[in-house]
């Protein structure tokens, strides 16, 4: 794609702008001319400063208060610590106390903020479409009524329907079960579409009812994923991240983790592997099998059972290969290094692949010893289980039938996110009384009978299990900004009867089943209340279990293992969306314009396919592609995505919304209707599908040109302008100056500046980047950037200041993509400072570029000068630019950071490292009476980064993290030999391939 | 009719000049009044809270109220709870702190008119200053002086900029001042 895309001239017509005549301006000329003048004869009036009438002891106005608590976006539960001014949360961050996360946050965490300022929340309960009467009604009424319709149902013996999402928490699970004691029809149907379901029922079959054990990534010198993308989707990936970040860390060892990686989509784990092989999802299993089978050939000390032999078959590896076109070098590597890292190395497969498979990578993982790195501690410990397809089609069965008097929605939405062949959505109308208890309207609350306003994570208390012997607390950071209830709240509430409700009820409740519960099991040397205020302090309460034995491999289990037909045709492969969830963060708009990242797009889903399987399927990128499933059919936009297995194509869950809000409703395509009840079994594909083009285009926004793969001027033009470097860790080994050769002394033609004290700098690991954008939403929220929407995306005017570039090396089959996060240099002989015609931006003496907003009249001078196109510049004001108006309803301005200013049309912007969080340091330095030295200063995409790839700090300190980065011999600048000095130092990925031997 | 040099003196030099003369006479006057940059600016208060009598007479601490100037950018209006520490026994019968009690036990919010203030753009610490003994005086003049405080200085750039630059001489009393930063990312961010 061209830069110059016609659409960047379009937006502003002479035409468009209101006519008025020479006269008329005249005239306003000279009114405005008299009013200014009358306008000087007083002082101006200053507004007024309303003080607390009773201020809370712990609140002082300017200065950040932080509170523990846990996320709820999703069911890791990660720890969070909440930064809040006078008495509002404006940013998540990580807990670093907390053992899961350790102080890293996702983006869908850290972005989650903006939903409890979201203008779309309801506020107040009330009827909704298939109730009676309509619009706004009491809690006391709704209360009242249903009460009595849920003590109808108990004498009358008709069911309760409750439900919900797996829950992490022990405390609402004994709030359920209590419920189901006092209404004894009430039934609890947990379910999610992101379900593990394959991955568990395989662990069972293997060991029995052990609960899935947490795998010691850091311990893994080789890691196979197989369709999984545990970097980005799959299980507790910021933990994940952190531990395999922890095995490529270039400043502690030469030690380094491999990854083979295989599978039919792009994933972000694709797109870090050191080997990444294509394969359709359906022959995973007999790839497997085998490896197995060439394992147990090449190794006779290999211990495999003779029964267990016999269940792997026949497959050879030899035949395996040229049949699915895998390359024969890269998979003898890889049965060598399996072999070679026994007991050290680990096989994961992904939620897509079937059970079968996963079965068969537990055989394989215990066959090699890999079982050694299954932790004692394991998954979401105390959670509720997912219905299977059969539970949720009896429940239904039961709706359809009459025998339920009342379905209760405890935060889910099944009417979407539940495949369309359930039809939830017909049998809801025959349930008399539906509740949705939500933050905000939804395709589920817009059927039911009442849509009750529920709190928001941040609102509400709360614990959760998650791992065997972590409890994470959560506990409210604001008061309720509507009239809203806790989930739990209500319902204890209702199976109280007619007593007044309280806010406290549910803390209450929390509190005592602690008390009287957990807490005299502890042995703790204290008394409760000490312990409670601890453990809300801290947000995690550390329970030491003894660790539940895994038993032995079952041979039932592996009898299962037999080989699956590898499935002829088409196949569409469904995955979880990297920032929507399933579908729940639909309205928020910076989730949305976060760039997928392997395709870079925003604002939609698609349909990928490979280039082969577009060519054959007669489709060009932007053209409509039609699936058709046995379930349903759907339209999709086509995105060629090179490095795809061939007959897949891969689309996300989560888009295609119709109620979500302003934001969200129509943002991509629904999956839902394609997918089988089977889908709530395990398993992300659905076979024997039609796909065939579809009439007219859907033109697709994406943050990054993604032609360059096949356009020979621009090939290869990250490497040849050196802007990615890049090597492998044997080469480096033998050549530690690799990068240094070709670099030239420059000459300036003025003379260097020179920093004394403080001088800031960053630096950049790609050896551990994933390119997850953890930082880039951690930088959204913390610097105040706008959401533009798709049109303006289109247009080029994107606003993040952090970006992952992303670049295709390779052929148009086996791309190997390289992630560079992109973000101002601040670079000493910084181009955009020289041509500012007002020098709005300029340089300060601790090494910053600085831009000053206020100054700046917006040339665009710099933007034009900046060879890294880091620049951004407000081209509307994006806070009222939406036609709803979106950032002017009320309370979407609480969201942002009091000590950043809210840009304005016509301004220039850009990372600035954080400038703000640099002042505070100075400040406490200030207080202390101390010289400033620079340390402790984070800035908010480095604090956010998983894998802790992001070091930023005082490059004069030369016992600084930051001076030994920048000394590194891998380290490098982006465009060195322009000679503008960036302060950003990039690492230089090394790949851990095997050193081939010239042909 | 040829028109001579004096017809176009008069009929358009001299009006031309004239009014470019007026006008930016005008122009200067009014943009270079105190009052453009608040300098006398009084509000009447919501209560007649003097400052000579708390600060000057009784001698109280600006700290005492204005808790925040220590630990925080802002140095804070006090929380009428503050007040009514003392005003709980003292002086309760007198209309203004009847006044005063009335906004504490209902609980309304008392809105205090905004004397001094810097743009939004700018970003002012307290605390950087206070903590480097530079006295509230400086910037605010002898509050403990007024009865309704009143701005005495220029709260502009070049305000800030003149102490800055010239810390030792503004500054002379406070043992070992440096010059204040200059670069635009210590107040523009």
């Amino acid at each position: 794609m061209s830069e110059f895309d016609t659409d960047v001239t379009k937006a502003f017509s002479p035409d468009e702008l209101p006519p008025i005549s020479r006269k008329q301006f005249l005239a306003l000329v000279a009114a405005s001319a008299a009013f200014a003048t009358a306008g000087c004869t007083g002082y101006r009036d200053k507004g007024e400063i309303v003080p607390y009438t009773k201020k809370p002891e712990e609140v002082t106005p300017g200065v950040a208060n932080y509170y523990a608590s846990t996320c709820t976006g999703c069911a890791q539960a990660c720890g969070t610590l909440i930064k809040t001014r006078e008495g509002r949360p404006v940013k998540l961050d990580g807990n670093p106390d907390h053992p899961v996360n350790r102080g890293k946050l996702c983006a869908k965490g850290q972005a989650s903020i903006l939903s409890l300022y979201d203008p779309a929340r309801l506020r107040t309960p009330r009827y909704g479409a298939t109730a009676a009467k309509s619009g706004d009604v009491t809690w006391d009424e709704v209360d009242a009524d249903v009460v009595r319709q849920l003590a109808d149902c108990r004498t009358n013996g008709k069911g309760i329907l409750i439900v919900c999402p797996p829950l992490t928490s022990p405390t609402a699970i004994t709030l359920l079960n209590e419920f189901k004691a006092t209404y004894p029809t009430t039934r609890i149907l947990p379910y999610t579409l992101l379900n593990n379901q394959a991955s568990r029922k395989a662990w069972e079959e293997c060991y029995g009812d052990a609960p899935y054990p947490v795998i010691a990534w850091e311990e893994a010198k080789l890691v196979l994923a197989l369709e999984s993308d545990f970097l980005g989707t799959d299980g507790f990936s910021t933990e994940q991240n952190r531990k395999f970040a922890a095995g490529r860390d270039i400043m502690q060892s030469d030690y380094f983790n491999r990854l083979y990686c295989v599978e039919g989509a792009f994933s972000t784990t694709g797109a870090n592997a050191d080997y990444r092989m294509r394969l359709h999802p359906s022959a995973q299993a007999e790839f497997v099998l085998s490896l197995l089978n060439e394992i147990a050939a090449k190794r006779k000390a290999v211990p495999a059972p003779a029964a267990l032999m016999a269940a792997v078959g026949s497959h050879t590896l030899a035949s395996f290969c040229s049949s699915h076109g895998l390359p024969e070098t890269v998979v003898h590597h890889l049965v060598d290094d399996l072999l070679a890292n026994r007991r050290k190395g680990i096989v994961v497969a992904g939620p897509g692949l079937s059970v079968e498979a996963h079965i068969a990578v537990h055989v394989l993982n215990e066959v090699l010893g890999n079982s050694d790195l299954y932790s004692s501690s394991t998954e979401l410990a105390g959670g509720l289980h997912p219905s299977t397809s059969a539970e949720i089609e009896s429940a239904i069965a039961a709706m359809n039938a009459g025998s339920i008097g009342a379905v209760i929605h405890f935060g889910v939405n099944p009417v979407f996110d539940l495949p369309r062949a359930f039809t939830y959505a017909a049998a809801l109308k025959h349930v008399p009384l539906s509740i949705d208890l939500a933050e905000s309207e939804s395709e589920t609350g817009q059927l039911c009978t009442y849509l009750l306003p529920a709190h928001h994570t941040l609102e509400s208390w709360g614990d959760h299990h998650v791992r065997t012997d972590v409890y994470s607390f959560q506990q409210p950071v604001i008061a309720p900004l509507y009239d809203t209830r806790q989930r739990e709240a209500v319902l204890l509430h209702w199976m109280a009867g007619q007593t007044a409700f309280a806010e406290t009820l549910y803390l209450a409740y929390l509190k005592n089943r602690w008390e009287t519960a957990v807490f005299p099991g502890l042995h703790r040397p204290v008394a409760f209340a000490a312990f409670w205020n601890a453990a809300l302090h801290d947000g995690v309460v550390q329970i030491p279990t003894a660790a539940g034995q895994r038993s032995a491999l079952r041979q039932e289990g592996v009898a299962r293992m037999q080989h699956t037909a590898v499935e002829e045709g088409m196949t569409l492969l469904w995955a979880e969306p990297p920032f929507l969830g399933d579908g729940r963060f639909a309205n928020n708009g910076w989730l949305q314009e976060m760039p997928n990242p392997i395709s870079k797009i925003v604002w939609d889903n698609y349909a990928s396919v490979s280039p082969s399987t577009a060519h054959a399927l007669g489709v060009a990128m932007h053209d409509q592609l039609t699936v058709e499933t046995g379930a349903g059919k759907q339209t999709f936009p086509v995105f060629v995505q090179s490095g795809m297995a061939d007959n897949v194509v891969a689309v996300f869950a989560g888009y295609g919304r119709w109620n979500a809000g302003p934001v969200g409703s129509g943002v991509g395509v629904d999956i839902l209707p394609l997918l089988p009840r089977t889908a709530m079994d395990g398993g992300r594909t659905v076979s024997q599908v039609h796909a065939t083009k579809g009439t007219g285009t859907h033109k697709l926004a994406t943050t990054q040109e993604h032609h360059s793969l096949d356009e020979t001027f621009v090939k290869d033009f990250h490497l040849k302008r050196k802007i990615i470097r890049e090597s492998t860790v044997e080469q480096h080994k033998q050549d530690p100056t690799w990068l240094s050769r070709d670099r030239h002394e420059h000459e300036s033609i003025s003379t260097e500046v020179q920093y004394h004290g403080v001088k800031w700098a960053m630096a950049i690991d790609l050896n551990k980047c994933t390119g997850c954008h953890a930082c880039v939403a951690g930088c959204n929220v913390e610097n105040n950037i706008p959401i533009v929407g798709k049109d303006q995306v289109l247009a080029g005017r994107e606003m993040q200041w952090i970006r992952i570039d992303r670049y295709f090396t390779g052929t148009m089959d086996d791309p190997v993509p390289s992630h560079q996060p992109m973000l101002c240099q601040q670079c000493d002989n910084a181009p955009c400072e020289n041509v500012c015609p007002t020098v709005a931006t300029n340089h300060s003496p601790d090494g910053l570029n600085q831009m000053v907003y206020n100054r700046c009249v917006g040339t665009k001078y710099c933007s034009n000068n900046c060879p890294f196109h880091v620049r951004r510049f407000n081209f509307f004001n994006f806070r009222d630019h939406f036609a709803d108006g979106y950032y002017e309803q009320e309370p979407v301005s609480l969201v942002h950071n009091p000590e950043v200013t809210v840009r304005s049309r016509g301004v220039m912007e850009k990372c600035t490292f954080c400038t703000q969080r640099i002042m505070e340091s100075r400040q406490h330095a200030a207080e202390q009476g101390m010289t400033f030295d620079g340390k402790g200063v984070q800035t908010a995409c480095q604090q956010a980064c998983p894998a802790d790839a992001i070091v930023f700090g005082n490059m004069n300190d030369p016992n600084s993290t930051i001076a030994q980065y920048r000394e590194h011999d891998l380290g490098y600048h982006v465009l060195e030999d322009l000679n503008v000095r960036p302060n950003v130092t990039y690492l230089a990925r090394l790949r851990n391939t095997h050193l081939e031997k010239p042909a | 009719m040829k028109k001579s040099l004096l017809d176009y003196t008069l009929k358009v030099r001299v009006p031309v000049i004239l009014f470019v003369a007026l006008a930016s006479f005008i122009a200067t006057y009014y943009l270079s009044r105190a009052e453009r940059e608040g300098v006398g600016y009084a509000p009447e208060q919501p209560i007649a809270f003097s400052h000579r009598l708390h600060a000057g007479t009784m001698r109280i601490d600006c700290k005492y109220c204005h808790a925040g100037v220590t630990v925080s950018p802002q140095a804070g209006i006090p929380a009428v709870s503050v007040c009514m520490n003392c005003h709980a026994v003292a002086r309760k019968n007198r209309p203004e702190i009847i006044k005063l009690t009335k906004y504490f036990e209902e609980g309304i919010a008392l809105p205090w008119k905004r004397v001094h203030r810097v743009p939004d753009y700018a970003y002012f610490n307290h605390s950087a200053h206070v903590n480097r003994n530079i006295d509230c005086v400086h910037c605010h003049g002898k509050v403990e002086t007024m009865d309704v405080v009143e701005q005495v200085s220029q709260f502009t750039m070049n305000a800030c900029l003149d102490c800055h630059r010239n810390a030792p001489t503004r500054l002379a009393g406070i043992p070992n001042i440096k010059r204040g930063p200059e670069n635009c990312g210590s107040c523009h961010r």
